[in-house]
């Protein structure tokens, strides 16, 4: 046995020894370098094809946009210096910045904010862009080399937000042509942004270096000139267990996302910083199928909310960490209604009422309600790549809770896309869950909410609705699209309870005490980008 | 990988035509096996719940001028046999189609992932052998004791589940200890820990199928022959009874490639480590179909040269089985 244990040991002695050299070669450039371990590697590194709130970081290090936002939400200046809206709402005049060059070498002007628009457009390249985003486009002209007239077939609230948005991330209109992978992008597209990126590793790191070059950062960041860090790689660790390991043994120096089991340890490392934001868009929420029993009764709708004790669900799956929803826009967005705030949830007895009044009065043998023989079942089916942040055992608690304390039998699937999708298209399901992190709420809200909605899956159509969500739409002024929202949300929430809004969703990230200039977009919620983040004092 | 594999056993037939009947039944077998698996992915994905265009869609905004967009761009408005045939065909043209979800020609994605997982898997097949084999020939015959402790380790290695292994090896060699990194760019020096977290089940396998061999050897005739003649026993039991042992240990290996190769899914996501297991992870869920029949085919492919080196394997070992 003796011998057994030398031996095990002197193998993996020598297979150390072995690798021994090459290794601990870790670059301490003067300590400019940084390791960001993230959870979402990207499908995509083109700006025009971004699909991922988790990778909007990544975006803003490599490209820059035509306007950026404040911290108050405000549209400000970026690649664009200043634009003029016609009376009608129709046409957007951009002064363009004369100073700004991509990596490559060639010049950004009007010429090329135009060559990015054309691509957008273009016949399968982005068509969910093209259909939504730029559905109200109607041409571009360029009136100098820095000067450009954007028309549009109808005024459009949310067209500078897709302005401010990555998929407007500028990209050098000859690395457009040149790229031998379009769609994927990575380092053969060049950006304006204030780190270029050099290498890309799937399943691994991205790795950026700085762009000395860089003058135009956007008016709400914390310096101007070229970025602090001169180097920056994010390593793919998409097991948050790993991920704080690595952080807290000094492996990499900023993580992003920590789960609610992780945070109480990480906040009681002095070593340590930990931030946390709640993201822009919708909560997440269950919405209730009401085209088919039993959610075609609002008194089930409204039984099923009454039925669970959502502050408790939340405190013992998120240990406290999960800021409960009121309503279906994000607590974080300007447009959020806080009067809903204590309206409904959370009365058992309530619930039981609501559930005799619509006829659900007898219990089969498991103590679930009947009605004409058929028990009170319902199912939510959801996909299991958006299951996230223990959505399955948060599914779990409801599940117990509406059995306990209203009869009402829930069926959680977790299927795979193609599954879910089959469900969605044929009436088969009684729940939706999900969370939308668009920037601007009402973008999500013409998905979910608008009678012809590309993902209402409520199958609830209402014209008052759709006209409020249309009209708020059209409208730039933000306090009226505010009073539309609310009415639209009222409605949605509690009128009709289509919806149960559950948590806000949030973001967090933790770094290393000497990681300065970490933070998250004002308007999303989701960590910023490398731009302002330096190491040291 | 099957060029090689398969490209050689022909080479030698005009010198050994017992041998060329044998290469040449193997071939047809293998091209029939990929047949079936690139066959069976295939229908696979047909009767998988929900169509393409649907997957393709996603969870994104959903209108007829998209839909219409996407099925000419993919060619799906063919007649299923029309899709199947020109699947084949660019199948034996080497052209594996292109990713739905990221974009890119499937073979693109595959290429630099195939390198770290043959590294993995060969770093771990490495590390379970070695230990299988160090730890039965130390402890076959001996003490209760030592076979006692060998026996507890393997079943603990078997049963507790790889992904808590890797856990508990990060928590103590890299969090706590600081000896090697979690991932990456490192070199090998990354890869010590992910080929223990997938090569211990292995050795507990292999060790306790080996150590039984090992016994059942030694109170042979042969063995008592061979003591007689004054062997030591270690050379025994390494020239002698190790050769018996070897032969079910060898049909084994046909099972761990299958567990390597599972394994490496769970490992490489752990360790954020690139390669295959972390891409058909991300297809299967993502119902990328493109990228998880090229894995399902890569993996036939993987199966199909192990196994017919396995049978080459035994021929070797074992005199009684070249007929």
């Amino acid at each position: 046995m003796r011998r057994a244990a030398a031996l095990a040991s002197s193998v993996v002695l020598s297979a150390a020894v072995l690798v021994g050299c090459g290794a601990q070669a870790a670059p301490q450039a003067g300590a400019t370098s940084l390791t960001w371990a993230v959870e979402t590697q990207p499908v995509t590194l083109n700006p025009h094809l971004w699909a991922q709130n988790k990778v909007r970081l990544l975006v803003f290090n490599q490209f820059d946009a035509l306007v950026s936002r404040g911290a108050d939400g405000s549209f400000q200046p970026w690649l664009a210096r200043s634009w003029k809206v016609s009376d009608d709402g129709r046409a957007y005049t951009f002064e363009l910045r004369d100073d700004v060059t991509f990596h490559d070498g060639t010049r950004f002007d009007a010429a090329a904010v135009k060559a990015n628009l054309d691509q957008l457009l273009k016949p399968g390249y982005n068509p969910a862009v093209a259909a939504i985003q730029l559905g109200s486009f109607s041409r571009a002209e360029v009136l100098s080399p820095t000067r450009l007239r954007i028309t549009l077939k109808r005024p459009d609230a949310l067209f500078l937000d897709f302005l401010s948005s990555p998929y407007a991330g500028q990209v050098s209109p000859a690395s457009l042509r040149a790229a031998k992978d379009l769609k994927f992008g990575g380092t053969e597209l060049a950006g304006t942004g204030p780190f270029i990126l050099d290498r890309y590793v799937q399943g691994q790191e991205l790795h950026y270096h700085r762009n000395p070059a860089y003058r135009w950062a956007p008016p709400g960041a914390g310096h101007q000139g070229p970025a602090h860090l001169s180097e920056i790689t994010y390593r793919f660790l998409p097991e948050a267990a790993v991920r704080v390991g690595a952080l807290t043994s000094g492996q990499v120096q900023v993580i992003e996302g920590v789960p609610a089991t992780e945070v109480a340890l990480v906040e009681k490392d002095p070593g340590l910083t930990f931030l946390r934001a709640l993201n822009s868009g919708t909560s997440f929420s269950y919405y209730f199928n009401t085209s088919h029993p039993p959610f075609d009764d609002v008194r089930v709708r409204r039984a099923f909310r009454e039925a669970v004790d959502l502050d408790a669900v939340l405190a013992s799956v998120y240990r406290g960490t999960a800021t409960r929803a009121w309503s279906v826009v994000a607590r974080s967005s300007p447009f959020y209604d806080a009067g809903l705030e204590g309206r409904y949830g959370g009365n058992a007895a309530e619930a039981g009422a609501l559930l005799d009044a619509a006829g659900w009065r007898q219990r089969d043998a498991e103590g679930y309600r009947v009605k004409d023989g058929r028990r009170l079942t319902v199912r939510s089916v959801s996909s299991a790549p958006f299951v996230r942040d223990r959505r399955d055992v948060l599914a779990q608690a409801v599940q117990a809770q509406v059995k306990q304390s209203a009869g009402i039998d829930l069926q959680i699937r977790i299927v795979d896309q193609g599954a879910a999708q089959q469900a969605a298209d044929d009436d088969q399901y009684e729940i939706f869950e999900n969370s939308r992190g668009d920037s601007d709420a009402g973008a999500a809200l013409n998905l979910i909410l608008r009678g012809d909605g590309a993902i209402n899956r409520t199958r609830y159509s209402d014209p008052e609705l759709d006209g409020w969500l249309a009209a708020a739409s059209a409208t730039s002024d933000p306090a009226e699209r505010r009073r539309l929202y609310a009415e639209v949300q009222r409605k949605a929430v509690e009128e009709q309870a289509l919806v149960f809004p559950i948590y806000v969703p949030g973001d967090q990230i933790a770094a290393r005490r000497s990681v300065q200039g970490l933070g998250f977009d004002p308007v999303t919620g989701t960590p910023r980008g490398a731009y302002d983040v330096r190491v040291g004092t | 990988m099957t060029g090689a594999g398969l490209a050689a056993a022909p080479g030698r037939a005009a010198v050994l035509p017992a041998w060329a009947r044998f290469a040449a039944r193997r071939t047809l077998a293998a091209a029939a096996v990929l047949w079936a698996a690139a066959t069976t992915a295939y229908v696979a994905l047909l009767l998988a719940p929900g169509d393409t265009v649907d997957i393709l869609v996603g969870d994104g905004p959903d209108t007829p001028g998209i839909r219409a967009g996407i099925v000419a761009e993919w060619g799906l408005d063919r007649p299923q046999v029309v899709q199947y045939l020109s699947y084949l065909w660019r199948l034996l043209h080497g052209d594996l189609g292109r990713s739905y979800q990221l974009q890119r020609g499937v073979a693109d994605v595959l290429a630099g992932q195939v390198g770290p997982t043959a590294q993995l898997t060969l770093a771990a097949a490495g590390v379970g052998v070695t230990l299988a084999c160090v730890i039965a020939t130390a402890t076959a015959g001996r003490g209760r004791l030592a076979r006692g402790a060998a026996s507890a380790a393997e079943l603990a290695s078997v049963s507790v589940p790889p992904f808590l292994i890797g856990i508990v090896l990060l928590a103590v060699f890299s969090f706590t200890l600081g000896w090697f990194p979690v991932s990456g760019a490192e070199g090998a020096r990354a890869l010590v820990l992910p080929a223990l977290a997938l090569g211990l089940p292995i050795a507990g396998v292999l060790g306790q199928v080996l150590r039984g061999g090992l016994e059942r050897a030694l109170e042979q005739p042969f063995a008592v022959t061979a003591r007689a003649r004054g062997l030591t026993e270690r050379a025994l039991v390494t020239r002698h009874a190790l050769r018996h042992a070897l032969l079910p240990a060898v049909t084994l290996a046909g099972w761990f490639t299958g567990t390597l190769l599972g394994g490496a899914v769970i490992t490489e996501a752990l360790f954020g480590r690139p390669g295959l297991g972390q891409v058909a992870m991300r297809a299967v869920t993502g119902r990328d179909m493109p990228v998880v029949m090229a894995v399902v085919l890569l993996s036939a492919v993987v199966y199909v040269t192990v196994s017919t080196l396995l049978d080459l394997a035994y021929r070797v070992i074992d005199p009684r089985t070249r007929g």
